[in-house]
Parts: structure tokens; sequence; C-alpha cells
């Protein structure tokens, strides 16, 4: 089932009275429950393909349609609260909140996506998700006495929390080594196929587009 | 979840900072604002405890009452038209005791009211500063102006004219020792409207206080200090938070990625300043009426509750409006800024 169609998609960027298209006319359709990966040259527009699908940045012209709705005619509130209930995000950093345990990072997400679950049902779907990442015995940590992979599986953990419908993620192994990369991607991959999200993914490591159901080069801003 | 209070606890050392800096600023205004009002009791109390009204001196005495002299029959005239009107004269003197000790006073004389202590000629009744130097009620006082004597009839409490004890005088004796007839000033009790007399010139009580000139400069002085203070503070939270907002750009960058309103982001920051700024106050408060207490005699410090609550809510407001200002920050920071610069 489709569930993101992006259609004649352009972002240009003016500098001075410089203009330069990054993104030339982009047509995409994401399925649900599908891994869909994003490669290309750096300055190929790929990044800010992403961002813009994510609803982080406006696009110049075009149209982007998730669930039928669409999101380029939307207003800023509009686009915050698709943000925070329907899509997920994991960046290159994991960029917890440095004073917040585990637990409360994830508790966090539940409150900002404004989850119907009272507390108990809260507490469980943390406890249930930190059991998925195998960091239960982690949960009143804080970001600083993690290690980079730990604290990359807590971010896509409070990506998927409250069960979004769209993953997007920015190289979310980039800064993990080889090992801990494969352990991330898999993570990714079983939560996304177990919860049914669809997943946009930005990667430069060609290892890791072994895990996804389709593969989209981005060439001088254009999708080949 | 309060995630401004999460921050405070995990990060308590830069929030004690702030917070004792708040504290030092709001203890030094309050001191401050202490002694002003002490000093401005010390100066005039005789006028400040008077209830509200009008002052009226000579036109032509250019607003110093020193040099005003009021018409007998003007005089006559508005204390039988206006009910509780005084006429009143102050001179700086002073008295030398039976020991021949010279003490410094304000001699005031009026009109028979309710309002000065009225006193027989060779009576005289002090403030009570005097009784706790020494003197006491049956004491024999001169003046080399005075050809008699005076004997101390009693005393009374916070009466204080220029620094000096009031001593209230007979206007016969008064008239004696600086050789006139006149008044210096009349007083008239609010009635409501202001009445006008002929050849007076009217003032309220605090235009009467600040043409005291050594009134006016103390307390503009010490009322600039109390505001510096004031400003001070705000400008301290304004940086502060300015600091902390830039440390945190990151932090509201992801923030917002993940949808929390930037609506939340302000609440948590001014949920931090009050925090911070209530602890600050609470305990500049508690350690600026101890003061009250504690402050050495003949110390004027003067510290009341309703000065404090009207401090510490203006403490709360630059506090509020100087984070306000550094968080301004908040509101233009893109999510996309953040995601670029790297871990927070």
């Amino acid at each position: 089932m489709t569930i993101f169609t992006i259609n004649e998609l352009r972002k240009t960027f003016t500098t001075g009275e410089v203009a330069e298209e990054i993104l030339k006319g982009i047509d995409l359709t994401l399925q649900q429950g599908e891994i869909t990966a994003l490669v290309g040259a750096s300055g190929s527009g790929k990044s800010t393909l992403l961002t813009i699908a994510a609803g982080l940045q406006p696009a110049s012209d075009g149209k982007i349609l998730f669930n039928g709705r669409n999101m380029t005619s939307m207003n800023q509130e509009q686009i915050r609260k698709i943000r925070a209930s329907d899509f997920g995000f994991v960046f290159q950093s994991a960029h917890l909140v440095p004073f917040l345990t585990v637990e409360e990072q994830l508790f966090l997400m539940l409150e900002v996506s404004e989850t119907t679950l009272n507390k108990v049902q809260q507490k469980k779907e943390i406890a249930d998700i930190l059991k998925l990442i195998g960091m239960e015995h982690r949960k009143s940590a804080y970001p600083a006495s993690l290690s980079g992979g730990e604290r990359q599986r807590v971010a896509i953990a409070r990506a998927i929390i409250h069960k979004p419908q769209m993953l997007f993620a920015d190289e979310p192994t980039a800064s993990l080594d080889s090992k801990r990369s494969k352990d991330v991607m898999e993570l990714i991959r079983d939560l996304t196929k177990t919860l049914n999200i669809t997943t946009l993914m930005v990667t430069h490591d060609e290892e890791m587009l072994a895990y996804a159901d389709h593969i989209i080069t981005m060439k001088d801003g254009l999708a080949e | 979840m309060n995630i401004a209070w999460k921050e405070i606890k995990k990060s308590k050392v830069k929030f004690m900072i702030l917070g004792s800096i708040v504290f030092l600023v709001s203890f030094l205004t309050f001191i401050i604002s202490g002694l002003a009002n002490g000093l401005s009791q010390d100066n005039a109390a005789l006028i400040k405890d008077l209830p509200d009204g009008q002052f009226y001196m000579n036109e032509d005495a250019e607003e110093t009452y020193n040099l005003s002299l009021i018409d007998p029959n003007t005089q006559k005239a508005a204390l039988n038209e206006h009910d509780g009107a005084a006429a009143l004269s102050i001179q700086m003197g002073f008295l030398n005791d039976e020991a021949d000790k010279q003490r410094s006073v304000a001699f005031v004389t009026s009109t028979e009211s309710e309002l000065f202590e009225n006193v027989q000629a060779g009576e005289i009744v002090l403030d009570r500063s005097l009784e706790e130097e020494g003197l006491k009620v049956g004491d024999i006082l001169t003046n080399n102006q005075f050809s008699g004597e005076f004997t101390v009839k009693g005393f009374v409490d916070q009466q204080k004219y220029s620094h000096a004890p009031v001593a209230f005088i007979n206007m016969e004796n008064y008239k004696e020792m600086y050789r006139v007839n006149e008044m210096q000033l009349i007083f008239i009790p609010d009635g409501g409207e202001t009445p006008v007399i002929d050849g007076l010139q009217s003032f309220t009580n605090s235009e009467f206080l600040n043409t005291i000139p050594s009134y006016s400069a103390e307390q503009l002085s010490l009322n600039m200090i109390v505001w510096f203070l004031v400003v001070i503070s705000g400008l301290l939270f304004a940086i502060f938070f300015y600091m902390m907002n830039v440390q945190k750009i990151g932090l509201y960058g992801i923030l917002k990625a993940i949808g929390v309103k930037t609506s939340a982001l302000f609440k948590m920051m001014w949920t931090q300043m009050f925090f911070i700024t209530a602890i600050a106050l609470a305990l500049s408060i508690a350690l600026s009426q101890s003061f009250n207490f504690i402050a050495p005699d003949g110390m004027p410090f003067s510290l009341t509750a309703v000065t404090t609550v009207q401090l510490s809510i203006v403490f709360l407001l630059i506090g509020f409006v100087g984070a306000t200002l550094s968080g301004i920050q908040i509101k233009k920071v893109e999510p996309l800024q953040a995601i670029q610069q790297g871990e927070v």
C-alpha cells in the first residue's frame, strides 16, 4: 500500500544573486513497511530530499503526499504534529537529551507524540522496546555513560516508541564501526518490519544496502 | 514529564552558580533598599509619618521652607477654614544637658494639632533616641538662644528630621529663640481636593520631602543603586540564559525536529528561571530580614515586608524579561541546523 508519495519535488537554494537547484523534479513512492535507501555522491541532494520529506525544511515546488494529505500546503503547526506523532527520526549522531536517562528519553517521546496510553501502559511499552533493543539493563543510564552503539540503539528506540508510520534515517550508521553498523541496521530492519513502519534512509555505506527493499540512486538532483 | 526540573537535577552546579549570583545581587539590593529606607526614616520620619495632605509655604521662599514666612493673617484664615490644619516651623539647633553636653536636634513647633506634640512653655518633648542616650523625664536642658530652661516632659517614637532627633517646643519659646513671629509652613491633612491659598505654594507630602536638599540627594543616590542592581540582575539573567541557550541550540533543534513545541521549550526555560529566582529570593529575604533584627543599634536600616515583596516581584519580572529576551534564539533555531551540527 502506498503511504508516501513525492511528485515533481524541487528545491532551489539562493545565495546572494546565485540560485542553485539542488532537487530538479523528484518523483518517489514509498510502500508501507518497506525500507527505501537513498544513495549517491555527496551533493547529489539525498539529504535535502530526506529532510524535505520529513517536514524539516520546505520544498520550492512539487507535492508531498502522506496518507493522501498534501504536506506542502500545511502550516508549521500541522507539520509539527505529523512529525511528533507519525514520523520518527534517526540521525548520524544519536542526539539524545543529555540530562534524561534512557527510560526518560522514551517517556519524553511518548509525551511529545501525545500518546493516549496511560502511565502504566507507557511504562510497559518502554520496557518492551528496551528489551527489543537489548538495553533494559541500562534504562537508568544517562547518554554520557553509554557507548556510541548503545546511544544509537536508544535513538532508534526513541524514533519508534510512539509507533510512527514513517521512519527517516539520515546515515544512521555513519558514526559506528562495521560491527555496530550491522547491529543497528538489523535492529532498524527488524523493528520496522515488526511494526510495519515505512523507512526512508540515506546511506553512504554500500554494505547497508543489503537491508533495503528498494534503492534509489540520486545524481545531480535527480532520482535514477 | 518536567524536563526543566530534570535538567536542574542533572546540572546542579550550573544552576547553583546562576542561583548564587541572583542571591548575592538580590541580597545586596535588599540591604541597600533597607539602608535607603532607614536613612529616609532617619532623615524625615517627622514628615513621612504624617497622613497624606498638603504643605504650604510662601511663594517667595523658592521652595525652601527655611526661607518661608507665612503672613499671620493668612495663617489664621487657613487654620480656621480647614479642619485639622496646623502651622509649624522646623529649625536645626542644639540642646545642652546638665553636664553641658551638646546635642544636635531639630526644633519643631506647631499650633495646636493632633499631628504634632503640643507642649507648654518651658517644656520639651524629645525623640526616644535621646532617651537611649541617657536623657530622662525631668532633665533640664538649655539652649544659648533661649533665656529660660527646658524641662524634659516626655519622649516620642520615630520623630527624626535631617538625621537629628526632633525636639518639640512651645511656639512662644520658638519665637524667642529664632526672633520670628511667623511660622514657616502650614499642613492641611487630605480633605479630598487641594485647597488653594493665595500667596502660598502647595506641596504633597512627597513633593515637600523632595524640597529638603539632603533628603532628595541621599534618596536619589540610594534608589539609583537599588535600580542599577535590579537592572544588573535582569542583564545577568539575560546573559546566563543566553549562554545556556547557545550551549543548547543543538538540543533545542533536535527536540523541535521530533515535534516538541517551541512554547514547551520556553516553558522549560521559564520554569528554570522561576525556580532559581524563587530559591535565591527566599534565601536573600530570610537573610535580609534577619539583618533587620541584628543590625547594630544606630544603624538606620528599615526593610519592610511591603518593600521586600515589591522588590521580589520586580526581580521575578526582570528575570522573566531577561530570560525571555535570550530565549528568542529558541524561536529562531532550525531543526536542520542542529542535525547538521552533530552530537549535542
